[in-house]
């Protein structure tokens, strides 16, 4: 596994922290490899990931984002090529 | 004129106080298979009565069971009676229930009625009207206002398993009766001739005896004298002047067989009159009061197998990864129709027991419960059907039986007193008891909020037309009084202290406005305020008769009625259907009473105050489908 | 390529014609023939014997075809004549306002095919439209037999196989599995699933050879008895990779984009059913005496009949609205379609259990009143509530986006979408772009965002007319209530897939809030010419507009439906509102128009008194 950077790290414990909130679980409990939904997050809701990240990160990303990235892992990664882009 | 149902009380004496012979509250609850020790003889009958009838009904899962689910919706489809159901019903002698004891039948206690009654309507409310009920309600006339021979026949014909039919109303003035233009005129020989036709009448091609409401009066005199009650003996009818009219198809209970009259110069013997001649609208209203107050605790179970059901679809199914039934808003639909249905049971108790112990009050009381609980027990399935999704749609299969009951209950629930008539019996008594009664009336006895315990005997002369007192409403200022005094000052108590205040609130508010309607409101012209104002008095009724019910088995404690979470609960959702602010107090415990639902989902008990244990095997889960 | 040109009148002088897909759904109705002429096979009595017979209106439908309603199925690029979604919704309204059964047996073609013609995938859509237009039926198979609106938990596949795939697996309760050509099916093509681990693929049965696949039995519905609701197996079925609409895992995305549209257009049929409703009643109220009185001089029978009134046209406006919005704010139908289609049909639910209550018995027998209509329609209206996405998953899919709704709401972002055209029924409207559709909106809801801004030029108008004084108070406290509910979806969004059953309660409330902004809109900007139409009267000093507002805060205040306790304590004016409207009803229904906020004659014709 390459190493994770450190803007990485970050997108990472953001999304740990708004997992753990939204689903009601403690940080130490979310696994950054395992699909959103097995956590008990759908297909709609993980929808709403995107607006949340957007505001928080100021990215533009497509709705869909959290789909075609369906673990924290994947996703961190995704956001860190998506901050040096600019917009996807 | 002999009115008493029973000479002698028929069961204890609620006067002997909480610990008198009457004394079952809270035991009912707790330990449905409590084999009677303690109860009097009158409680102890029912539950014998209800446990035997229960069985007979069997298991509603079992597939060639006359009772079950599949062999009803069969029956339903086919717009029949099942032969094998009704024959059951009949060697069970359900009709015993609908007769007098003095003259050989069960009927004592109207609470108790609805109780035997209920079991039947959880299967399917066309046997419970088909076979059993519209006879009753046709014989309340004969028991209230006939003669020892006419209670004599009308008796020997229920009790050898016949059927009556009523014919009180007709679709060109539906609830207006007095109206009605079917006509028995003199036919000088002592004898009456029958002319004209009568509609929408259950059992109308297959009942041995009519009670036919009819003008009597010449033509030009009509008023509230102007009709009489007759009781006629089909077989006695001259063949060419009458007939059965072609069979009305409903959208449910479509398998009582509805249809019609049409008689023509039809002559009667003398000994057809009920009572006094133009004596008919006082019987009439009379009946009424006993028929509207026992019908909507009967109709109730309907609800419960709606519920039931929804349980049964909820534990079994997974939707987005989880059992139905883990999802939250399912999870409160589910607990909210339970707190509805024990509302609703709550008022079906006062009603019922107020016949008995404040017959004078009764007129108010039997149209408020005849209205409100139909209303509310149709939206908790409404509800409910949304968590049911598409399977709601489907007429077969697991849960077909839920769209019967939804079809089923606007139709039980009509009848013979549709919600406007209802309204219309309440509302021109507002303005008098909001004077009269609401601040300074007589709480009711503590015997008309028990579970079980005896009562008086029914008298149905002290059924009066107009109430004069109200002490469902001075019963909820005493709660509140008591609730706010030392006895009950408890911290835990805080949130029922904060609704029944909410309640007495609004009560006060009612009270201002129902003195300032005008003379019209009296009438059918009065304006959709006051029927507002009648929509919210039902519910503080409701919200008194759960109140009180719990306060009358709190000194037992330790079940599930003295636990104050279920008023909570209660008092919550009665202030929602009130539209009312919540206090921060309020809680519908949802997890509580859900966690209460599938307790008693799973031993097979019923979803109202009695708990009462239901036929069938124990309820295992189904596995949900396999997880992904 | 613009939407049928439309006249406009100089302002104030007149109202131009009336609105072009009015005066289609018009046309189609009187085409079909006067429903009470019991000749005719569009007529009442027909539809009741089909009912009755639980027979599928395979007459009627061929009718239809040959009218040419399909061809409002078919974008117009594909060669059909569908440009304007206002066109569609019309004519799926006066259908549905004759039998449900025969307006979802045909309609169910397009939200068969919708997926497909907003696939982009031209090829595909082309092939389609051909057969579309000659008739052929086109099903959509989204759910399965245990699962329900869950439908990313699908298990039947789509494997590679050669050049193309195999199909295996069921689809249960789909309307017209049977008697459709063409199955739209959502097939799991990865099989751990997931939201991209499913592919759309359009069937067609013609070409599917002999015993690879069997049709489930009919199933005995509630409603809509003669509906073909049923099934399909798939055994290695085979199809060229070509019937992969919309890219191998892009099926969810997809359908859930396609559902947008399709949940915008279901909402006529409820529509259709309240102007049934409402018909008979008032029908009924007329002739009927009571308590020696007619029943519609009785002051509670005029308020329930102005309070259906009131409810039907609360739901027009909502629908003209969103099914408007489908081309002028086609980025935000996410939110806009799930409002649309959770609170036009509940409102219609209770319109028709309120008026039952009027009815009496006759809502309850098969044959006696009017052919058993009511009956029939109550139980038909109940699938429009649960098909195409039920209330849950409709609340639910506003729930999750709670937090966008809010931020956006309170914090406006710097984007103001043009919405004049959204909300004046007399300009154009720009031509759809599927591409647009997004499955949540990052904006949040413009519709809404409109709110502030109307309820203050409602109020600049009102201040030199004291008649439109009320509705400016309403709609102040409905900014408040909008306001007050914004900020509390805004701080308690916390969970995620698991919502409280108290945000189920604010998405109702945020559903009526969108209403009331909508109608607001609605009406601001489209008054003026409509003052001068023949529905002119509903529109001057914002009589509709009062009544609807009014209609939208008593359900706020109530924890459910609003029957219980609906007549509020209300002052004179309040009575004055319900007569005024209930004067309009009965103008509309002794004209022979359809209960709406512009002008449509029914195939009855006016009501001889």
């Amino acid at each position: 596994m390459p190493a994770v950077t450190p803007l990485e790290a970050e997108y990472r414990d953001w999304l740990v922290t708004r997992l753990s909130g939204y689903l009601r679980r403690p940080e130490n409990d979310i696994n950054v490899c395992i699909p959103f939904s097995e956590y008990g997050m759908d297909s709609v809701a993980a929808l709403s990931l995107f607006g949340d990240i957007e505001d928080a990160f100021g990215l533009y990303l497509e709705p869909t984002v959290a789909w075609d990235y369906p673990t924290i892992e994947a996703l961190a990664r995704f956001l860190v090529r998506a901050g040096s882009d600019g917009a996807l | 004129m002999l009115s008493r149902l029973n000479d002698t009380p028929c069961s204890g004496d609620p006067a002997e106080g909480p610990h008198g012979a009457g004394t079952t509250h809270g035991q009912a609850g707790a330990t449905p298979d409590h084999g009677g020790v303690g109860l009097d003889a009158g409680e102890r009958q029912i539950r014998e009565r209800v446990a035997a009838f229960e069985e007979l009904l069997g298991d509603p899962h079992e597939a060639g069971n006359p009772f079950g689910n599949a062999a009803l919706l069969e029956a339903d489809e086919r717009g029949e009676l099942s032969v094998e159901a009704e024959r059951a019903l009949a060697a069970f002698r359900l009709n015993d229930e609908f007769v007098p004891r003095e003259l050989g039948g069960n009927l004592d206690r109207i609470d108790g009625l609805a109780r035997v009654l209920r079991p039947l309507f959880r299967r399917d409310a066309s046997l419970g009207l088909g076979y059993g009920v519209t006879s009753f309600l046709a014989a309340i006339a004969v028991w209230a206002a006939g003669d020892e021979a006419q209670r004599g026949r009308t008796a020997d014909l229920l009790r050898g398993g016949g059927r009556l039919a009523i014919a009180y109303h007709e679709l060109a003035h539906g609830n207006d009766f007095v109206r009605n233009e079917f006509s028995a005129r003199p036919d000088g020989s002592g004898g009456y001739l029958l002319d004209g036709r009568k509609d929408v009448i259950n059992n109308a091609g297959r009942a041995e005896g009519l009670v036919l409401f009819c003008l009597t009066a010449p033509p030009g005199q009509r008023g509230p004298r102007s009709h009489s009650v007759l009781l006629v003996d089909t077989a006695g009818l001259p063949e060419d002047a009458w007939r059965v009219t072609d069979r009305y198809r409903t959208v449910g209970v479509r398998g009582c067989q509805v249809a019609g009259f049409s008689f023509e110069r039809c002559r009667v013997p003398a000994d057809a009159l009920v009572g006094r001649q133009g004596g008919g609208v006082e019987t009439a209203l009379r009946s009424f009061q006993i028929t509207r107050s026992v019908v909507p605790g009967m109709v109730l179970g309907g609800a419960d197998t709606a519920l039931r059901t929804v349980v049964r679809f909820a534990t079994s199914r997974e939707l987005y990864r989880r059992s139905v039934l883990d999802i939250p808003h399912a999870q409160a639909t589910v607990a909210s129709a339970f707190t509805d249905l024990l509302v609703c049971d709550s008022i079906c108790l006062a009603a019922t027991r107020a016949v008995h112990l404040l017959p004078e009050q009764t007129s108010v009381y039997a149209a408020a419960v005849k209205y409100l609980v139909p209303k509310l027990l149709q939206d908790a399935c409404y509800n409910l059907s949304i968590v049911l999704g598409a399977n709601f749609y489907v007429r077969d299969g697991d849960y077909g039986v839920f769209q019967k009951h939804v079809r089923d209950l606007p139709m039980v629930s009509l009848g013979h007193a549709g919600s406007a008539a209802c309204q219309a019996t309440i509302i021109p008594q507002l303005p008098r008891l909001a004077r009269r009664s609401w601040t300074q009336g007589t709480p009711a006895p503590e015997a008309l909020f028990r579970t079980g315990g005896g009562l008086p005997a029914l008298d149905t002369d002290r059924l009066v037309l107009a109430a004069e007192d109200d002490a469902l409403v001075a019963s909820l200022l005493a709660a509140a009084d008591r609730l706010e005094g030392p006895r009950e000052a408890g911290a835990e108590l805080a949130p029922v202290r904060a609704l029944v205040r909410a309640l007495v609130a609004e009560l006060t508010r009612v009270r201002e406005e129902c003195l300032a309607l005008g003379p019209h409101d009296r009438t059918a012209m009065a304006s959709p305020h006051a029927y507002a104002l009648a929509d919210r008095y039902t519910l503080l009724l409701a919200g008194s008769a759960c109140v009180n019910v719990w306060l009358a088995q709190r000194q037992d404690g330790g079940d599930f009625l003295a636990d104050p979470r279920w008023v909570v609960a209660a008092l919550t959702r009665v202030c929602r259907h009130l539209g009312l602010p919540l206090p921060e107090e309020a809680d519908e415990h949802s997890e509580w009473m859900l966690a209460e639902v599938l307790g008693r989902y799973h031993e097979g008990r019923s979803f109202d105050l009695y708990d009462t244990h239901l036929a069938g095997p124990l309820v295992d889960d189904e596995p949900a489908a396999a997880r992904h | 390529m613009v939407t049928t040109p439309r006249r406009t009148a100089p302002a104030g002088l007149d109202w131009p014609l009336p609105h072009p897909s009015w005066e289609l759904g018009a046309r189609l109705d009187r085409e079909l023939g006067d429903p009470a002429d019991d000749a005719g096979v569009h007529s009442y009595q027909e539809s009741i014997r089909l009912d009755e017979g639980e027979e599928f209106p395979a007459e009627q439908l061929a009718a239809l075809d040959l009218w040419g309603l399909a061809e409002y199925y078919v974008p117009a690029q594909y060669g059909g004549r569908l440009t304007d979604y206002q066109d569609l919704s019309q004519l799926i309204r006066m259908l549905a306002r004759r039998d449900l059964t025969v307006a979802i047996a045909h309609g169910k073609t397009f939200l068969g095919a919708a997926p497909v013609f907003l696939s982009g995938d031209h090829a595909a859509a082309r092939r389609l439209a051909r057969l579309v237009r000659r008739g052929a039926r086109v099903s959509l198979g989204l759910t399965e037999r245990t699962h329900g609106s869950d439908i990313l938990a699908g298990e039947l596949t789509a494997e590679n196989h050669g050049d193309g795939l195999r199909l295996n697996g069921e689809k249960w309760l789909i309307n017209n599995a049977t008697r459709g050509r063409l199955l739209s099916l959502l097939t799991r093509t990865s099989p751990t699933g997931g939201p991209r681990g499913f592919s759309l693929v359009l069937v067609d049965k013609d070409e599917l050879p002999e015993g690879t696949y069997r049709h489930l039995p009919k199933l005995r519905t509630l409603g809509i008895r003669g509906a073909d609701i049923s099934g399909v197996v798939l055994q290695d079925a085979p199809v060229g990779a070509d019937a992969v609409v919309g890219g191998v895992g892009g099926g969810a995305e997809l359908v859930l984009r396609t559902l947008q549209v399709t949940r915008t257009l279901c909402p006529a049929l409820s529509l259709g059913a309240a102007d049934h409703a409402l018909r008979l009643a008032v029908g009924f109220a007329q002739e009927r005496e009571l308590y020696g009185r007619m029943l519609a001089e009785l002051p509670l029978t005029r308020h329930t009949l102005a309070g259906a009134y009131a409810d039907l046209l609360l739901c027009e406006a909502l629908n003209t609205v969103a099914v408007r919005s489908i081309h002028a704010l086609t980025s935000e139908l996410g939110v806009t379609a799930a409002v649309a289609k959770y609170l036009v049909p509940s409102v219609v639910d209770e319109i028709v259990a309120d008026l039952g209550g009027l009815l009496g018995a006759r809502s309850f027998l098969a044959d006696h009143y009017a052919h058993g209509r009511y009956q029939k329609l109550a139980r038909d209206h109940r699938i429009v509530g649960i098909f195409d996405g039920n209330t849950m998953v409709n609340l639910y899919s506003l729930v999750v986006q709670f937090r966008a709704l809010a931020r956006s709401f309170l914090a406006p972002a710097d984007h103001r979408p043009r919405l004049a055209s959204l909300f004046d029924l007399d300009r154009r409207l720009p031509e759809f772009d599927p591409g647009q559709l997004v499955l949540v909106s990052r904006y949040g809801s413009s519709i809404m965002g409109t709110l502030p801004a109307a309820v203050r030029e409602l109020r600049a108008e009102a201040v030199g007319r004291p008649a439109l004084a009320r509705a400016a108070a309403l709609a102040e406290e409905l900014d408040r209530t909008a306001r007050e509910l914004h900020e509390r979806i805004a701080t308690c969004t916390s969970t995620v897939g698991d919502a409280a059953p108290a945000s189920f309660e604010d998405a109702r409330r945020y559903s009526l809030c969108f209403a009331g902004a909508a109608a607001l809109g609605l009406w601001l900007h489209s008054h003026q010419a409509a003052e001068c139409g023949p529905t002119g009267e509903l529109w001057r000093d914002g009589l509709w507009l009062e009544a609807v507002l009014d209609r939208v805060l008593r359900r706020q205040a109530l924890g459910g439906p609003a029957r219980l306790s609906a007549p509020a304590a209300g002052g004179a004016t309040e009575t004055d509102l319900s007569e005024r409207l209930e004067a309009r009803l009965i103008e509309q229904y002794q004209r022979g128009s359809l209960f709406s906020l512009l002008p449509c004659p029914v195939a009855e014709g006016p009501v001889s008194c």
